[in-house]
């Protein structure tokens, strides 16, 4: 049997280190993106001063007397007031301009882009779902729910089944309270279905988007909307 | 004393991606983990006692991969289809070659006791010191010393694919100066 020297063994440690010391692959995309978003939501208003200064730690406030945290929160809730920082939206108000009628024509396919349409908000473009999954657009419409401006793009297959997409534009989004979460590559999905309405909604580059459909499975919803 | 700064973490994302793809083994579950962590850490505001970002992170990244595989069981399992590959987001795959290099060594990292590859993950993945590592991991610095060595063994080993890397350890690597052998004494996340 062949003794290993001590410098064998130490070429082959240090091997292993430079190796893996050697990689630079970066993270994909769509990573940074999330944790930009995720970095972006807790820039708002209930971890940031108006001046856009942190806050102070919490450690600070918990040994501060209770008159200083009383009005730690008093200033909290004004400066979210007068912010107009992101409230928080149920699944059925974001679901909403999803259900209503199309108010406008369907935009087409993308001409630079096959998977996508020719209709965008703030860059994030909606899906050309027609030749992979049957969902042809039929409409558009747009609306405004807390200040965002809201743009829907209607969809129907062969079955004469209908859904919406809307996508909010502005970011921060708008928080989202109800449901429950699905992940998908990495990416948290809240769906809800209640009284045949299944809806799921997303982030997309930090903008909210809403899939929302009647007699449409959350499954199909969850396969579209994580489709990219 | 000083406030973690949420902006300062997204430097950080390349390399705790790789850190994180080094522990589960895959992309995927990576991507997974290292959102959550940031979620975690971003859930309210943070104090670093002087310590660096990145050993803060990785303290985080253990607990949350730690806390990840004890629950999975309890989670429904997504089966992922020939769509999801097919349709797994290309952009990571800029530099093909690497990428597979990466994959190929990653998931023999992934298969090393959870010990020994978090101390590697912590040192020759992230760039943490032995001291930074030890403390990321709640371990004594002799004990980094030790599963670090035993790591890198047996990824050599198993890398050039030698008849003997799955034959015991023998006695040249340290003894190991931990009673906490095995599994990491587990902690809420900080």
């Amino acid at each position: 049997m062949t003794e290993r020297t001590t410098q064998q063994i130490d070429d082959e440690q240090q091997k292993v280190a430079e190796l893996l010391r050697s990689f630079d692959t970066p993270a994909p995309e769509s990573l940074h993106r999330r944790v930009e978003s995720l970095v972006a939501a807790r820039q708002g208003p209930r971890f940031t001063r108006r001046d856009g200064r942190p806050r102070p730690f919490s450690a600070r406030l918990r040994l501060a007397g209770v008159g200083v945290m009383a009005a730690a929160v008093v200033a909290g809730v004004i400066a979210v007031g007068l912010s107009g920082g992101s409230p928080a939206l149920s699944m059925g108000q974001a679901a909403a301009p999803t259900l209503r009628a199309a108010t406008f024509p369907a935009p087409p396919e993308s001409e630079a882009h096959h998977a996508q349409l020719a209709a965008a908000v703030d860059g994030v473009p909606f899906p050309y779902w027609e030749d992979r999954f049957g969902w042809r657009s039929t409409g558009t419409r747009s609306d405004r729910i807390e200040g965002h401006m809201v743009t829907t793009v209607f969809y129907a297959n062969s079955s004469g089944r209908r859904i919406g997409y809307a996508i909010l534009a502005g970011s921060p989004a708008p928080r989202i309270g109800g449901g429950v979460i699905a992940w998908r590559r990495g990416v948290p999905y809240r769906l809800l279905s209640k009284n045949g309405t299944s809806t799921v909604t997303w982030l997309r580059d930090g903008h909210l988007c809403v899939l929302s459909g009647h007699g449409v499975s959350g499954t199909t919803l969850l396969r579209l909307a994580s489709w990219a | 004393m000083r406030t973690l700064d949420p902006q300062s973490l997204t430097q950080h994302v390349d390399r705790l991606y790789r850190a994180a793809w080094a522990l589960c083994g895959s992309r995927e579950d990576a991507e997974d983990l290292v959102q959550e962590t940031f979620t975690r850490v971003l859930a309210r505001p943070r104090v670093l006692s002087g310590e660096h970002e990145l050993y803060y992170l990785m303290r985080v990244l253990r607990n949350t991969f730690l806390t990840s595989r004890r629950t999975a069981s309890r989670r429904p399992v997504t089966v992922a289809t020939l769509e999801d590959v097919l349709v797994a987001d290309p952009r990571s795959l800029g530099q093909p070659e690497q990428a597979l290099e990466m994959q190929e060594v990653y998931t023999t990292i992934a298969t090393l006791p959870e010990d020994r590859r978090l101390a590697l993950v912590a040192v020759d993945v992230l760039g943490l010191s032995y001291r930074e590592a030890a403390r990321a991991l709640r371990v004594r610095e002799a004990t980094i010393t030790t599963r670090l060595f035993r790591a890198r063994k047996q990824v050599a080993r198993e890398l050039a694919d030698a008849p003997e890397a799955r034959q015991p350890q023998t006695q040249a690597a340290p003894r190991e100066e931990t009673r906490t052998t095995g599994v990491l004494p587990s902690r809420g996340t900080p």
